[in-house]
């Protein structure tokens, strides 16, 4: 049959009505393929009274109960100032006026931080370093230090030996100036990240610069400004915000030791930068200007680990002290980063310069000691916060091995599995051979378990002292939380200690 | 206020929701776009550099975004018309054209295949 009308005129074609609806009539009536009465519709002619209901739902209603909705809350409530919640979540609150002053608590000094015979005590942080120790991010918000008096630290064996290292390194004995190098693993709420906070202590006594990394992920979650770090590197990417707020760390926590060190050495990449400066104004240059700071943080790099000064600038050299470097969540950095490049390809972390330096100063320098004034690296894994990566398990385990002196031809020496796509730039960050210069450690993992039981009673103590638990704490109780914490993992007997105090009041 | 492409836009909003704005851009070539000029995700409009501004609106200005792309998706409709193809009736009579059934809920084609279509 031909159609009625022409198909290629068809934008003239008017639009009609798609049905036809039937003449409205004056009496009610349902549609047509309703049989049924229509028995709902009130007879239009009748008043409606004010009040009265309906007789009942009309088609195709909905016949459940009906709830009012409710009204949209009147007045113009403003969502709170930016940057106020960030604040509030990010608040470290490290004193509480309600907890009882522990008497005869000691402080972190030189001597305490070695004394074996305090093994076990709570050492309380010296007031005025707290502010260094919060410039450089050291506590965390989701850590107790809001329940006691004021902040403090269990010494417990790793602290000890920690110390002791820190004494000799700092010291005028055979290891003056060595470098160690350690990546610090253990399950979670075992403490590391205030194993870092002790060393960040420690290492503020012994008056060492402190470098700090406090949230490795910050660095490749694409928050913060990146851009390709020259013409000749269009591979390597600098990050000048998330620099300048390291220099920015650094600057306010090692005040007093920067500004007594001088620039020694010519920097061509900074033309306002003179010898005979100071360090402190060198790294305020950095954080004035945010697109110079990767260079000044090289150049603040290159002074701090210079063990003369260059021909000509002696008279600015003094000797410089060690360095001690503190990252947290290092797994984030062993994965394709959130940012991308120009063609829209994931960046891997290690391209990222900054990542790029501290992850290098794992490997053994290659004439000198990536450290030549001694100090330590501490990289800290988390649990919490941990992206499952393969080949970073597998290269941590080849650490441990090398450093337990396997040979990596051996066939007990820890082996990738050949089907698990691995990353090769990861193990191959991790690959340290014997370093040349005596003064540089090897590479080596430290795993943090739980605390002893005669620490887990000190810990204890200190709690009950702090008027937070009213038990009687003898062996038999200690160990009894001990086991609780899965055999004194430290932040579940704080827990523990926390929960006693709810119940016992 | 920074003017892209010569829209104007509140400094604290971010960038890839900016981008959004024009029409043709979506979630992927509003990340591309920060991707090419490197730009982080969480940018706020505030925070771009100028030369970054002048690069978006570069780069904007040479794709066929806003009423270049209305106008040929008008135009792809109006030639499916004309050549009288079963998609171009279907567009013609206000009826789905993708092959979806028509007994109920066919509110968006009635709604949208209109002679006079508007995007």
């Amino acid at each position: 049959m031909v159609s009625s009308f022409c198909w290629s005129c068809l934008t003239r074609l008017r639009q009609t009505p798609r049905t036809v609806l039937p003449s409205p009539t004056a009496v009610p009536r349902g549609p047509a393929f309703h049989t049924s009465a229509v028995r709902f519709f009130p007879n239009p002619m009748m008043r409606k009274k004010p009040g009265q209901e309906l007789g009942g739902p009309k088609y195709r209603q909905s016949k459940s109960a009906r709830m009012k909705k409710k009204k949209p809350v009147d007045g113009k409530a403003r969502p709170p100032p930016v940057g106020e919640r960030k604040a509030l979540r990010k608040r470290i609150v490290l004193s509480n006026p309600n907890a009882l002053e522990v008497e005869g608590m000691q402080e972190l000094t030189e001597e305490t931080m070695v004394d074996s015979r305090l093994r076990g005590n709570v050492l309380a942080l010296p007031v005025p370093m707290l502010d260094q120790l919060r410039a450089v991010q050291a506590f965390k918000p989701k850590q107790g230090w809001s329940i006691f008096r004021r902040p403090g630290t269990v010494l417990r064996r790793e602290t000890l030996e920690m110390g002791r290292l820190f004494d000799n390194i700092s010291g005028v004995g055979e290891d003056k100036g060595t470098a160690v190098k350690k990546i610090i693993t253990g399950s979670r709420k075992s403490g590391k990240s205030v194993h870092l906070l002790q060393a960040m202590a420690m290492a503020f006594t012994k008056k060492w610069v402190v470098f700090t990394v406090p949230e490795a992920q910050d660095l490749v979650s694409a928050t913060t400004g990146y851009g390709p770090l020259s013409d000749e590197n269009p591979n390597l990417y600098v990050q000048n915000e998330a620099t300048a707020s390291l220099l920015s760390r650094t600057l306010i926590a090692n005040k007093t030791i920067l500004s007594k060190l001088q620039v020694s050495r010519i920097h061509p990449a900074l033309s306002a930068v003179q010898p005979g400066m100071t360090l402190e104004n060198l790294a305020k240059f950095g954080v004035q200007d945010p697109a110079s700071s990767w260079a000044v943080f090289q150049a603040l790099w290159a002074e701090l680990t210079a063990t003369s000064a260059t021909t000509g600038l002696e008279k600015n050299f003094t000797p410089r002290p060690p360095i001690l470097v503190t990252v947290d969540g290092l797994a984030h950095w062993m994965r394709n980063s959130e940012y991308r490049t120009t063609e829209f390809e994931p960046i891997h972390a290690h391209d990222l310069v900054f990542v790029r330096h501290f992850l290098s100063l794992l490997k053994p320098g290659k004439d000198e000691s990536t450290l030549p004034n001694g100090g330590a690296l501490l990289y800290a894994t988390s649990t919490s916060n941990n992206p499952s990566i393969y080949s970073f398990e597998v290269a941590l385990k080849q650490v441990a091995a090398r450093h337990a002196g396997v040979d990596p031809s051996a066939p007990e020496f820890p082996k990738l599995d050949p089907y698990s796509n691995p990353d090769s730039r990861v193990l191959e960050a991790f690959i340290s051979t014997k370093p040349t210069s005596a003064q540089e450690g090897m590479l080596e993992v430290q795993t943090i378990g739980g605390v002893s039981r005669d620490e887990a009673r000190g810990f204890m103590e200190y709690f009950a002292r702090s008027g937070l638990l009213r038990e009687t704490v003898n062996d038999e109780w200690v160990g009894e939380k001990w086991t609780l914490a899965g055999g004194g993992v430290i932040g579940e007997l704080e827990r523990l200690g926390r929960r006693l105090r709810v119940a016992a009041a | 206020m920074v003017f892209i492409l010569g829209v104007n836009f509140p400094e604290r909003n971010l960038v890839a929701k900016s981008l959004q704005g024009f029409f043709g851009v979506g979630g992927l070539t509003s990340a591309r776009l920060l991707s090419r000029f490197h730009i982080h995700p969480t940018c706020k409009v505030g925070e771009l550099a100028n030369k970054q501004v002048l690069d978006l609106t570069a780069a904007l200005s040479d794709m066929k975004i806003e009423n270049d792309l209305r106008r040929q998706v008008l135009d792809d409709i109006k030639r499916l018309k004309e050549t009288g193809t079963y998609r171009g009736r279907r567009h013609a009579l206000g009826l789905p054209a993708r092959g979806q059934r028509t007994r109920t809920q066919i509110k968006t084609a009635v709604k949208q295949n209109r002679i006079e279509r508007r995007l």
